[in-house]
């Protein structure tokens, strides 16, 4: 009896070989089933097929004066993996190598007479996809474990970086190229002899942990996992813009390093009595980022817009990596049995996350940043005052968000037939980080937008404003961090009725008072109603429906609570003459905060269909509207499953499996008429079918996607040999399709823009087929061999990627992935000595 | 191995083909080794009742026999007696970790902590054992409510991760314990599961969430990398969905800890919840996404200039006018830390 499920992670130790992590072959299923008084198979309350279960293992005595005996399997053989071994989705979170493997190793070891007892699981793909854990102890006593393991994560097989040092936190251009002084040409021509590389990532864990009784009812456990994550992501780069000023700005797709170390502590005790049931936990989490920045070097020149000679030499790029944090949590959970059947139940959690990093300074430029125009029109800024962490006003993060909890409940079932319950919860997240963006060194407030680019490009868009300069003075930047938090308070009450014999209805009010900080609404209010039918027994059917409907309002929409982290709170901000620009269209509503209406509903349905068959099926559904004209309109959900299981001997199994389901999502937004800003002709206006944001740039957009699954597997063993087949289909298609009510809506406006928009992208879709075959040869009771092979192909289109089989480089923009394969097929075969040990 | 003093049933039934009456059981049945009829006194073995039993046994043989409300006036007959027609029953669930530890006490201490620790008192069913709700049973035909079995298996595995069962949507779903465990045998590596893996189990009812991690991008549970178990608690938690800590987020900083941070610059629905941008089971996105990029950042971002403009096949690669908010990474090119910047200048997470 362990807390393991109430931890997070490492509750499964398997791999893409056996994703159970135990599948023994020379343990077929027990010919007698599980009971020489009942035919067939067993089934669980609800009318699921419970497996046969597989011979008992040969147990045999560890020695001759000892009460332990143990028991144990190895499997052990070579793998051939061909076609198309890199494939990214053959290969996503499977280590697939051609050569040894280690399929399991099972060691049992028991003492009956003493109840102590010791395992050992592992299992070996390659050096970064394999486990093994050791458990030991004594049963209802205490338990050791300590497992070890490394699991794998590719995120593309195929990308093609430009850059030298490609896994390191600084990333330098090829020859020839120079930085800041390379034309797209040169670019694409040393881009074009980059080498194919895998982007991906391997989580090394290992752990201990014990549990046990401490001292008569009360039990303690204490675990440290350790986690090692490294590798590489795909990651960004900016050096602004390159749509509207072509031969200008830059984008860049760089490749970060993933150099992670997280240590977890888990420490608990708990005291379980008839009357009363204690518990208090501890977690903390402790992050550590090897590498706190990337740096990277962009090849491109950059040009101000207003045609004066560049002063600017902006070539570098920088990114902070994400913070050491620590986090701690403590939690007191507390239940006690009440008279009349009830039970009253609290826990309440401190918790708390912090950083303190070291800051980077705003910028990595040298010399001059900005544009010079003519005197006295200077926007430029010396590096120098930027480049070092002495112009901030803080050297570090000092970021810290702090929460609480209490959540009661109470239930009571006063009578076999009829039951309530409760249930208050009351949650704060409090953020108490404040940075206010000052340079002491130049007195000026802001930052240094994409290290030097922006303001190096667009007149007075280098971030920084600054009361004193008539050119600065009105320039409204971020000054201060948004410290969002939020406070949920909900309350539920709830009934439940058995209306008939393995029959029962309920029904559940839920009211959830969310009062966010320093967002659109101060109080979001979400009231649901659900309805539920549990019958067990509809013709020997389980069928669990419900309905729900649930209502979301709150108070006044603020579209614009931002100001105060804007220089425009600031003294000494001058209204420009031709006011500021209005920050978004108020009719805006953002979707995690908007009013809104859902419907909810779903079955489940479990048949058992005579002795040896079981039908399944799902319906679901979902409908939510939203209640605004610009943002998220509405969503949908639509889907059925259906499952049919047949055992009809332990020898004999077979499954088909059917899904197919269907999503809805539908947004509206509103171009503004960008020729308005900076003019005194109604940019400050924020009203949709105003002069900024005219209903004639309102667009709609809608994304229609469609699911579908199939799979058979059947497995009969016909003695000595056991044959098992499987094959399994998934699809995916997507459509994103949009109509607007005129061209000035678009991105793009140049000619031929309405046939070169269409009404839809290309449709996305994946596919993937996959057949498994197995035969495990039983030679002796001893020693079997598995032989097995495994065909998968698959197809995948994106219109993200579209061109990038073609060229990975446009203009001023650089891009690293060309996603995944088009088409695949890959294969592997097997074989694997079994032995028991 | 097996229980030691297996009777054997079947060899020991009658030659004749027809069927047994259950006189002819009642005969076959080895005397009781607990003393049936003499009430509930040997319910609890406890060191009171057994004052010269010193053995460091585990604490189940302490175990006490649940009632049967349906025969409440059963008596306790001993595993002996129960063995001699479940044979097969004997031989699969002493190689489950749940018997074997029953096993391991009793040898040391008495046959009490055995088939009636669940199964409540056998005497009825012995009697007649095909009398419906004779004794506590666990299966699909069973007649003891699924709430009754649950209390069975509460009495030892109360608190802990089932602190929260009480209350909780498999609670009020009337799951029984035994939807999910097969106690009786070994079918799974661990947590004597109704099926292979934890997976499986989840996936018996919840279907389409397992249909999700056949998509593009998904959690690696089709890889046997991860369970269900590793976010949720099926035993009951304080939230909805079953998590293991308190928020959607902190369940996911468990693996996900750098982005926890905080930062200097946070994005509001990235503190708030995960779910606003992700779906943790499966998705036909990139990473999770719940929508295609850039429409994913559009519903919220209406802001002046160039998040506004409506995104089309033009913005393609291979479009008249490709443009970066639509290719590739889209959005993220440039506000690639979209997560949160520590970076004094990150305002935008551009940095």
């Amino acid at each position: 009896d362990t807390s393991g499920t109430m931890r997070v992670g490492d509750m499964q130790f398997g791999n893409a070989l056996d994703p159970r992590g135990w599948t023994p072959m020379l343990y077929p299923a027990d010919p007698d089933g599980m009971s020489y008084l009942h035919a067939g198979m067993l089934r669980t309350p609800t009318g699921l097929p419970y497996r046969f279960p597989p011979a008992a293992a040969d147990v045999k005595p560890l020695g001759k004066a000892t009460d332990w005996t143990y028991s144990g399997v190895v499997e052990l053989g070579f793998i051939h993996v061909g076609g198309g071994r890199n494939a990214e989705f053959f290969r996503q979170y499977a280590d697939w190598k051609s050569g040894f493997a280690l399929g399991l190793l099972a060691l049992d070891f028991q003492n009956a007479k003493t109840g102590q007892y010791v395992e050992l699981r592992g299992s070996r793909l390659s050096g970064d996809d394999q486990f093994y854990r050791l458990r030991a102890g004594q049963y209802g006593r205490y338990r050791v474990e300590a497992f070890y393991r490394d699991m794998p994560h590719t995120v593309s097989t195929n990308a093609y970086p430009l850059w030298n040092g490609v896994g390191t936190s600084d990333l330098t251009l090829p020859s020839p190229l120079i930085a800041g002084a390379s034309t797209p040409g040169q670019v694409a021509a040393a881009h074009a002899g980059s080498s194919r590389r895998t982007i991906g990532l391997t989580r090394t864990r290992e752990g201990i942990g014990i549990e046990g009784t401490v001292w008569r009812n009360w039990i303690g456990s204490a675990s440290v996992t350790n986690e090692k994550r490294s590798g590489t992501r795909l990651w960004g780069g900016s050096m602004f813009f390159n749509y509207p000023f072509p031969d200008n700005g830059g984008v860049l797709e760089t490749v970060r390093p993933i150099d992670f170390r997280t240590t977890d502590v888990n420490l608990s005790v708990r005291n379980v009595g008839r009357i009363w049931r204690f518990m208090a936990t501890y977690t903390g989490s402790f992050f550590r980022n090897n590498q706190d920045h990337l740096n990277f070097e962009s090849p491109f020149r950059l040009y101000n817009v207003v045609g004066t000679p560049q002063v600017a030499d902006i070539k570098y790029g920088q990114f902070s990596l994400e913070p050491d944090n620590d986090y701690h949590n403590v939690r007191l959970d507390l239940s006690r049995e009440l008279k009349g059947n009830g039970q009253f139940t609290v826990a309440a959690a401190y918790g708390t996350m912090r950083q303190n990093d070291a800051l980077l300074p705003p910028t990595t430029c040298t010399g001059t940043g900005g544009i010079f125009i003519a005197p006295p029109v200077n926007y430029t800024f010396n590096c120098a005052d930027w480049n070092t962490t002495n112009a901030l006003s803080q050297k570090n993060a000092n970021a810290r968000i702090d929460t609480g909890l209490i959540d009661t409940r109470l239930t009571f079932r006063p009578t076999p037939t009829f039951g309530w319950h409760a249930n208050l919860r009351w949650y704060r997240e409090d953020n108490k980080t404040r940075y206010l963006a000052y340079n002491p060194i130049t007195g000026q407030y802001g930052y240094i937008s994409e290290n030097g680019s922006q303001g190096s490009i667009v007149p007075g868009e280098s971030g920084i404003f600054d009361p004193r300069n008539p050119l600065l003075h009105s320039a409204n930047v971020t000054v201060r961090n948004v410290p969002y938090g939020y406070t949920d308070t909900l309350f539920e009450l709830g009934g439940d009725w058995e209306v008939a014999p393995k029959q029962s209805l309920s029904a559940t009010y839920t009211f959830d008072h969310n009062q966010p900080k320093y967002r659109e609404r101060k109080r979001v209010d979400d009231q649901r109603i659900k309805l539920a039918w549990v019958a067990r027994s509809v013709g020997g059917a389980t069928i669990r429906a419900s309905y729900e409907y649930a209502s979301r309002t709150g108070d006044h929409y603020n579209y614009d609570p931002y100001k105060q982290f804007f220089s425009e709170s600031l003294a000494g901000f001058v209204d420009p003459v031709t006011g500021i620009a209005a920050h978004t269209v108020d009719d805006m509503r953002k979707y995690d905060l908007s009013d809104r209406t859902e419907n909810k509903a779903r079955l489940i349905l479990t048949y058992p269909w005579g002795d040896s068959t079981t039908l399944s099926a799902t319906f679901y559904g979902s409908r939510d509207r939203y209640d605004t004209q610009i943002g998220r309109q509405n969503t949908s959900t639509t889907g059925a499953t259906l499952q049919w299981d047949w055992q009809p001997t332990p020898a004999t199994t077979m499954n088909v499996y059917l899904g197919a389901e269907g999503t809805r999502l539908g947004i509206s937004n509103v171009a503004d008429n960008e020729s308005l800003i900076g003019s005194n002709i109604g940019q400050t206006n924020p009203s949709l079918g105003g002069p900024l944001y005219p209903y004639a740039n309102q667009w709609w957009e809608f994304d229609r996607e469609r699911n579908s699954n199939a799979g058979l597997s059947f497995s009969h063993d016909f003695g000595r040999v056991r044959a098992d087949v499987s094959y399994n289909y998934s699809g995916s298609f997507g459509h994103v399709g949009y109509n607007y009510a005129s061209l000035a809506a678009l991105a793009y406006h140049g000619p031929n823009a309405a046939a070169a928009a269409g009404d839809s992208f290309p449709d996305n879709s994946y596919r993937s087929n996959s057949v498994d075959l197995g035969l495990s040869f039983r030679f002796t009771n001893q020693l079997g061999m598995r032989l097995f092979g495994r065909y998968e192909t698959g197809s995948f289109t994106d219109f993200h990627y579209a061109g990038f089989d073609n060229t990975l480089d446009y203009d001023h923009r650089v891009y690293t992935d060309k996603g995944p394969q088009r088409h695949y097929s890959a294969s592997l075969v097997g074989a694997m000595l079994n032995v028991k040990l | 191995v097996a229980w030691p003093g297996q009777a054997g049933a079947q060899q020991a039934a009658p030659a004749s083909s027809a069927p047994l009456t259950q006189q002819d059981i009642a005969r076959m049945l080895p005397a009781t080794d607990m003393g049936a009829g003499h009430g509930h006194g040997m319910a609890t073995y406890t060191a009171a009742t057994h004052p010269g039993d010193t053995s460091t046994a585990t604490s189940f043989d302490a175990a006490s026999i649940p009632t049967n409300p349906l025969m409440p006036k059963a008596d306790p007959i001993g595993s002996k007696t129960c063995i001699a027609c479940h044979t097969q029953e004997n031989i699969q669930a002493s190689h489950s970790l749940h018997v074997a530890s029953f096993r391991a006490g009793s040898e040391r201490s008495g046959p009490q902590a055995a088939c009636e620790t669940c199964h409540g008192p056998g005497s009825e069913h012995a009697k007649n054992p095909t009398a419906p709700g004779s004794i506590i049973a666990f299966t699909h035909d069973s007649k003891t409510p699924p709430a009754e079995q649950a209390k069975v298996c509460l009495g030892c595995h109360a608190g802990g991760a089932r602190q929260h069962w009480t209350g909780s949507i498999h609670e009020l779903r009337d799951l029984s314990c035994t939807d999910c465990h097969n106690p009786m045998a070994r079918v799974s590596p661990e947590g004597v599961l109704a099926k292979p893996s934890i997976n499986e189990v989840c996936a018996g009812c919840h279907q389409d969430i397992r249909a999700k991690f056949n998509r593009r991008s998904h959690m690696p549970l089709p890889e046997g990398q991860l369970a269900c178990t590793d976010c949720h608690n099926p035993h009951g938690t304080i939230t909805k969905p079953l998590l293991k800590t308190d928020t959607v987020n902190e369940t996911c900083y468990t693996c996900h800890a750098e982005k926890r941070g905080p930062f200097l610059f946070e994005h509001a629905p990235v503190r708030q919840n995960c779910l606003n941008c992700h779906d943790p089971h499966g998705s036909n996105q990139q990473t999770l996404l719940v929508a295609p990029i850039p429409m994913l950042c559009q519903q919220c971002h209406t802001m002046t200039r160039h998040p506004n403009d409506l995104q089309t096949a033009a913005g393609m690669g291979t479009g008249a006018s490709p443009d970066e908010r639509v290719m590739g990474r889209a959005c993220l090119s440039c506000h690639t830390n979209i997560h949160g910047s520590n970076n004094p200048s990150g305002s935008k997470f551009h940095k």
